[in-house]
Parts: structure tokens; sequence; C-alpha cells
């Protein structure tokens, strides 16, 4: 079933005296239980269409609808309630602990301290970083980061994963293990979109795109590689 | 020597020496995609070939009671020789590259068609990405051969695919100018 679908996207952003197209006609589609990868490399608009795909940015033309609904007639979005996004990099330094980090978005929404606790403590768990709780953001490495990044945005328990660069800067040989996170978090039903600028974290993606200039240009998917062609044109790599 | 299969062995034997039969199997196990042997007999022809060429040697083996089975070992030269083998493989790769490159140059005339080919020839890239499998660390043996040769292929592969990605969209652009120039003609 198709959760995040978006048809014909365009999207521009003032650079200066420039009006720069950073989307244009941007169409794709990611089902419950899918893990989407982007490839693009910079400037090419991957970030820019990972915060359209969740709602961070509304779109300047076409749409994005989730589970049916259009995003942009959403009053409130759906962020932090269905849909979940990491970031880069922690990007806050609240004197807190990373498990408090964890927690706060909870608390903001009224769960009560134990229970947000308590579920702040679960996703840490499941990401792999129950070790980094009592640490503070600025002492954890890049691929801790990334985990307590993904562990904030699961204890809100969204259906749609959307995840900016997850491998940027995460030493190599710890990589595919982030990339074994987010491929086990979608075989759990959580539809997974991930923006990349490395080839290798395509590896394992049941949807991968290339993104050049604002275009969405290339798919690979289980159903598109039936009919492909030039099946081993791209040579032994 | 061009028989990939005798250059494979040669890399087994270095990696560890051992007596035909048991080659014939790790040779299956870590090449199983890649290459395959005709039988067990191709080993003992492979071996043959290596030990005329002075790549391997054989050494008595030391299993009692029965008639002892010959290990094979590398020699010097088979060492060196297949270091040297293994890194001229880059530039064979790079020639079959090459002549992609240039027969796709070729249709400078036809922008269009290359931009298709193009296209095809990226999502043939991105099929072979998504598929290649991630590393899973941790395992009992992390360090085991087979497994680190998974590894290290992985990796090489995906690699690669990132440069034909990124030329891909160069290529791209290349052709779109022209059907530019074309069109403001």
């Amino acid at each position: 079933m198709t959760l995040l679908a978006l048809d014909c996207v365009g999207k521009h952003h003032r650079d200066g005296p420039r009006d720069r197209v950073v989307l244009r006609d941007a169409s794709m589609e990611l089902d419950a239980g899918e893990l989407g990868v982007v490839w693009g490399q910079r400037r090419s608009g991957r970030s820019t269409l990972l915060r359209v795909a969740a709602g961070i940015e509304l779109a300047d033309s076409g749409t994005v609808r989730f589970d049916g609904r259009d995003l942009a007639a959403q009053r409130h979005g759906l962020l932090g309630d269905e849909i979940g996004y990491c970031q880069k990099t922690l990007g806050y330094d609240l004197g807190l602990a990373v498990l408090e980090v964890v927690a706060v978005a909870l608390l903001a929404r009224g769960v009560a301290q134990d229970e947000a606790r308590e579920r702040a403590r679960a996703a840490m768990e499941r990401v792999g970083a129950a070790s980094c709780s009592a640490m503070a953001p600025v002492e954890l490495d890049c691929a801790e980061a990334v985990r307590v990044e993904l562990a904030r945005a699961l204890a809100l328990q969204p259906r749609l994963l959307v995840v900016d660069e997850p491998t940027k800067g995460v030493e190599m040989l710890e990589r595919d293990e982030i990339l074994l996170l987010l491929r086990s978090l979608a075989d759990e039903g959580i539809a997974v979109l991930a923006s990349t600028g490395e080839s290798t974290a395509l590896a394992g993606a049941d949807r991968a795109l290339t993104l050049d200039e604002g275009q969405l240009r290339s798919t690979a998917a289980p159903e598109l590689a039936e009919v492909l062609p030039l099946r081993r044109a791209a040579g032994p790599v | 020597m061009r028989s990939l299969v005798n250059w494979a062995l040669l890399g087994l034997v270095i990696d560890r020496p051992s007596y035909a039969y048991e080659l014939a199997r790790r040779f299956e196990r870590e090449y199983r995609d890649a290459l395959s042997l005709s039988s067990v007999s191709h080993v003992y022809t492979a071996l043959g070939t290596l030990r005329e060429r002075s790549l391997v040697e054989e050494v008595a083996g030391t299993r009692a009671g029965r008639q002892p089975k010959p290990h094979y070992r590398a020699t010097p030269k088979g060492i060196e020789d297949y270091r040297q083998w293994l890194v001229g493989q880059i530039h064979e790769d790079r020639q079959r590259q090459r002549l992609f490159v240039l027969q796709l140059g070729a249709l400078m005339r036809n922008p269009r068609e290359a931009l298709e080919i193009i296209a095809l020839y990226e999502q043939s890239c991105l099929e072979l990405a998504r598929q290649l499998p991630l590393a899973r660390r941790g395992t009992s043996q992390p360090a085991a051969s087979p497994a680190l040769a998974v590894r290290l292929l992985a990796e090489e592969s995906r690699l690669a695919v990132g440069a034909k990605l990124a030329w891909a969209q160069y290529a791209r652009r290349e052709f779109a100018a022209l059907i530019d120039d074309g069109d403001d003609r």
C-alpha cells in the first residue's frame, strides 16, 4: 500500500539574486515497509526532497500525499505524529543527557514523565544506543548521533521515517550497521526514506533513486528489475 | 597465463597451502558467483599448469596410514606473479569501461539515443547497488576469509557504482548540451 506519494513536486529557493529550481516534477512512491534511498550529488536537491516529503517544507507545485492525505492541507502537518524526521546532526545542546533529549518530544505531547522515559529507553535499546543514554549530545560520535536521532524519531512511533544522510561522516566499518538498522526498521513495517551522497548507502534498499538537478532520474526497484533490458550494462563493478 | 580459474586457484593456494580436493571445495565456496569449475578434475589440471610454470610447488602430505596427499604451496614467483596479475585486472576493467564510453561518445549526432542509453545504464547501476550485500560484522568469525572476501567485494562494487552514477550525470549534461546547441541552430 502506498504510504507516501510525491506527484510532480516542484520547489524553488531564493539564492541571493537567483531563483534556483531545487526540485522539478519529482514523482515517487513509497510503501509501508519499504526502504527507499535517494542518491544525489551535492546541491542535487536531495535534502529538500526529504524535507518536502516529511512536510517540513511545502512544495511550490505538485502534491505530497501521506496515506492519501495531502500534506499541504494538514493544518499542523503530520511531523512528529505519523512522520518522523532525522536531520544530519544532533542540532541541540540543551544541557540534557541523550535519554532526556529523546524523551523531550514525548513530554511535549503530554506523555507522563515515567512513560516518556520508558519509551525513550526502549527506542534507545531498539537502535543499539542504550549505552549512550547518560552522555551529552556533544559527546556522541557520528554513528551514535545517527542512532540517537533515529531513537528520537522512533519514540513517537512514526509510520514514515525520513532520514537525511544517515551515513554521512560515519566511520566506514560502522556504516553498514546503520544501514542494516534502517533495513530492519523497514522490515518491521515502517516506511523509511533516506538520502545519501554515497553510493555505498544504496545497498539493501527496496527502492533506489537518483536525483540530478532536482529531477528524479532513475529508479531501481524489484518490479522494475524484471523489465530492465540492460541488466548487465554497468559492467563488472 | 589467461585462465581465470588458474589465477583464482593460485590465490587460494597463496592464502593457505592445501591439497587438490580441499582446494576445489574452497574454490566453490569462495568464488561461487564469479567462477565455476567444470569438475573437481579441473583443479588437478589447473594445479598441473601452475606447477609447470613454477607458480606452485608440491610438498609431501603428512597424513599417516594411507598414501599421503600432495599439498601445494605457492612459490615466491607465484606470489609475485599473482600480485602483478591482480593489479593488472584494474587495467582490464578500465579497458571494458573505456570501450563502453567510446561507443556512447560515437552517438554525438544522436544525443537523444545516447540519453536513453545513459538512463538505462544509470538504472542498471542503481539495481546493482541496491542488491549488493550489507556487511554483517560481529559474527562468530568476523575475520573469516569468505566473509571478509564478500565484504571487500561488496565495498569495491558499491564504490565503483558511485563513480559510474556520477559519470552518468556528467554524460547526461554533455548530451543535453548537444541537444540544446542543436535546438539553438
